[in-house]
């Protein structure tokens, strides 16, 4: 009887007091931060539930992603063992690995952690010279590009490019990676200055656009080099420094001719032109200005023509030429015509308006002040009809 | 102040059961003449640990209740008695938990139990309110040897504890120490493993990473992964405890050498000599590693220097400052350190004087 009991015993009552068991219903029962906690403290890996705690702190949603917290757990014990051994390499690839995993928009501060950790692990790294240290500042200078925060963005970069200077290190696609350096830098001083040029300070603005305009030009890549030399050139007319502008702007036409990029040899024929006519130099602006038109034309680019035609039509009104700048106005208007914007349609107009009016008021005073019977015929007729006879034998 | 009494002369079914050990007594206490004992040595031992401080206050509590004619003087007296219940229980534990820190704790015991069974008659059997008692008296009982009435213990705390969902975590948090140091002392090492990395969760979630509760926990696992024999886990923990307690004892002698105030009130003394105690051990562990690291030895010296500069003991101070001072000659780097303990024996050697 006692023995029945005995072997049954096993079934009827629940063995309370089998840790494996506690544990195992304990697994269950709390939540899964702890269990993970406990997991990496019960391995030995203090740091790691340091680091770990810290982050679920600031991190309120972490129930609901079980396998982030399971790959920050793994990640997280694989960095720890490293670092005990040493090798600042492998715990950098873990944190670089931690930080790639973390790609939706909500997890950008985790990435941004990572990345920062990586950073410092690369730096107790000496074997490799640098190389993964440098990785890490461009790194970390991409993602205070992408936030926003150009300043610290600038100083990562800065000392990536110092670091990769004279160095023949690759990145995983075969780009150098003082190329990038270059490219990076040149776009957060090109973002710079135009922060700075909407606040109106010029001469720190033009300062930036030189040194974008160095970056692009260490790059060896001409298409980033020309687009900086037209925003210094830009910025160069805008303080009224026309002989600088034009040098720049001659740069980036010669790199558009090479590469026979039209569109953007247009818009260099058309700010050489403003910055000579601004000097004083009206003819050789109106050569450019055709060659812009042209240009335009033969790419079918109507906006550009339009605006090569206006702007032509306007010099040839101030040197009193009313006769051509009506026929340029004309063509403008027609453009116009088949554009969508309804206020470049009415500038146009107003154009085309002053120029045929200004051209025609000479003649028409002429045969006032003549005021014989035929001339009055023509004014009337004209009043009448709107033909212009104005210019006929008088 | 004790006299025989004869079970037999009892009323029936009226048991008289001895305090400590629930035999039937033989002997009565005459002060309050509600208490048993035994024999004499439980009232000797009873006596010393809580009755004395108590004796009068269960005089009033036992005394039967006067004649009020209205039921508000009824109900002030019924409540006037509950406060003095509890009142009990406050003193019961106090000198239980004064008894367990000193470590005498078989006077621990007889004041523990005072504390279960007055919280017991107030509360029920189950409620978390009874937790810490079973805490003590598993404390007491594993410090005395017998395991498996800590055991007996330890499950009644842990099922008042799982009955209770929405229970404090620093209650979770000395259940698992308590839970932890049973199984490191049974020899289960896994499980004590288990319990302490519960503890340290649980008293991070309160105390925040960086405290001394939590660090207390780090150096008890410490202590386990050793006997594990995985020495290299047990020496990085040790160096962030010690790490911890230098930076920790560094903030509390600047703010005496800032202040100027006597450093009476950091540490009580039990605490100093627990953390003396840790704070040795580390430093024999590090002495004895393959690889003895000099500034780790150094920090550790100069952490016990302050920590008796902080309690007083100014000639203890100025030997391990002495000894620090050494260490850190081997070492290039660490002048902060060599600065501060250059002040140290300026103070130490002053206040000999």
């Amino acid at each position: 009887m006692s023995s029945v009991v005995a072997r049954n015993s096993r079934t009827l009552f629940p063995d309370i007091y089998n840790p494996q068991k506690q544990r195992r219903t304990s697994t269950f029962r709390k939540p899964l931060r702890q269990n993970i906690c406990t997991g990496l403290l019960c391995a030995g890996f203090h740091r790691s539930f340091a680091q770990l705690f810290a982050l679920l702190q600031r991190w309120e949603e972490a129930e609901a992603h079980p396998h982030k917290l399971e790959t920050l757990q793994s990640f997280l014990a694989r960095a720890e063992t490293a670092e005990r051994a040493g090798q600042y390499g492998e715990v950098y690839e873990n944190h670089l690995c931690l930080a790639r995993f973390f790609t939706e928009s909500e997890d950008e501060w985790l990435k941004h952690h990572f990345f920062q950790l990586a950073l410092q692990s690369a730096r107790k790294l000496k074997i490799d010279s640098g190389k993964r240290e440098a990785e890490a500042n461009l790194h970390i200078g991409q993602i205070y590009f992408v936030k926003g925060q150009l300043e610290l963005a600038q100083e990562h970069y800065e000392e990536f490019y110092h670091m990769t200077l004279g160095r023949e290190w690759q990145d995983t696609s075969g780009r150098s990676h003082h190329e990038c350096s270059c490219e990076e830098l040149g776009r957060v001083y090109t973002l710079l200055a135009e922060r700075l040029l909407q606040k109106q300070d010029c001469e720190l603005s033009i300062k930036m656009l030189t040194k974008a305009y160095e970056m692009a030009k260490e790059s060896g890549d001409s298409g980033p080099k020309g687009k900086a030399a037209y925003r210094l050139g830009l910025a160069y007319q805008s303080i009224g420094d026309h002989t600088t502008a034009k040098q720049f702007l001659g740069v980036y036409k010669d790199i558009s001719t090479a590469r026979e990029d039209m569109d953007n040899l247009g818009r260099a024929y058309g700010a050489i032109a403003k910055s000579l006519e601004s000097s004083g130099k009206q003819t050789e602006a109106v050569q450019y200005l055709e060659k812009f038109a042209e240009i335009s034309m033969s790419n079918k680019q109507d906006r550009n023509l339009e605006k090569a035609y206006t702007y032509l039509g306007s010099i040839l009104n101030s040197r009193v030429q009313y006769d051509e700048s009506y026929v340029y106005f004309k063509h403008a208007y027609e453009i116009a015509c088949n554009m969508a914007s309804v206020s470049r349609l009415q500038k146009a107009q107003v154009r085309v308006g002053t120029s045929h009016a200004l051209s025609m008021l000479q003649a028409y005073y002429k045969h006032i002040e003549i005021s014989r019977r035929h001339s009055i015929q023509k004014i009337i007729m004209w009043k009448e009809k709107r033909q212009d006879n104005f210019i006929e034998a008088m | 102040m004790s006299s025989t009494i004869n079970p037999l002369a009892n009323p029936k079914g009226v048991k008289t059961l001895c305090e400590l050990c629930q035999k039937p007594a033989k002997l009565q206490c005459t002060n309050c003449r509600v208490t048993y004992y035994c024999n004499p040595d439980h009232q000797q031992t009873d006596w010393t640990s809580i009755h004395e401080k108590v004796c009068p206050l269960l005089v009033s509590i036992h005394s039967p209740p006067p004649l009020h004619t209205l039921q508000a003087d009824r109900e002030r007296h019924h409540r006037e008695t509950l406060k003095k219940q509890e009142q009990l229980i406050e003193i019961a534990h106090l000198e239980a938990q004064k008894w367990v820190s000193k470590k005498s704790f078989h006077h621990a015991i007889p004041a523990a139990l005072l504390f279960l069974r007055w919280a017991m008659r107030l509360y029920g059997s189950h409620p978390v309110k009874l937790v810490p008692a079973y805490l003590l008296l598993a404390q007491a009982n594993i410090g005395l040897d017998s395991m498996s009435q800590a055991r007996e213990y330890l499950t009644k705390a842990e099922w008042a504890v799982m009955n209770t969902p929405d229970c404090n975590p620093t209650v979770h948090h000395q259940l698992h120490r308590s839970l932890g140091r049973l199984h490191a002392a049974t020899g289960k090492y896994s499980s004590a493993l288990f319990h302490f990395s519960n503890d340290v969760y649980y008293a991070s979630e309160v105390f925040g990473l960086d405290s001394i509760v939590t660090f207390g926990g780090y150096f008890l696992m410490a202590e386990v992964f050793l006997k594990q024999n995985k020495p290299d886990v047990t020496r990085s923990l040790y160096t962030e405890v010690a790490c911890f307690w230098h930076t920790h004892l560094c903030k509390l002698m600047e703010g005496i050498s800032q202040s100027g105030i006597q450093a009476e009130d950091c540490f009580g003394d039990a605490q100093c000599v627990e953390v003396d105690q840790m704070l040795r051990c580390i430093l024999e562990f590090e002495e004895q590693y393959q690889k003895p690291r000099s500034d780790q030895s150094a920090l550790l010296v100069h952490s016990l220097a302050m920590l008796w500069l902080l309690c007083n003991n100014y000639t203890k101070a100025l030997e391990y400052g002495k000894k620090a001072e050494v260490l850190i000659q081997g070492s290039s780097e660490q002048n902060s350190m060599r600065e501060s303990i250059q002040n140290l024996l300026h103070y130490a050697e002053k206040h000999l004087q």
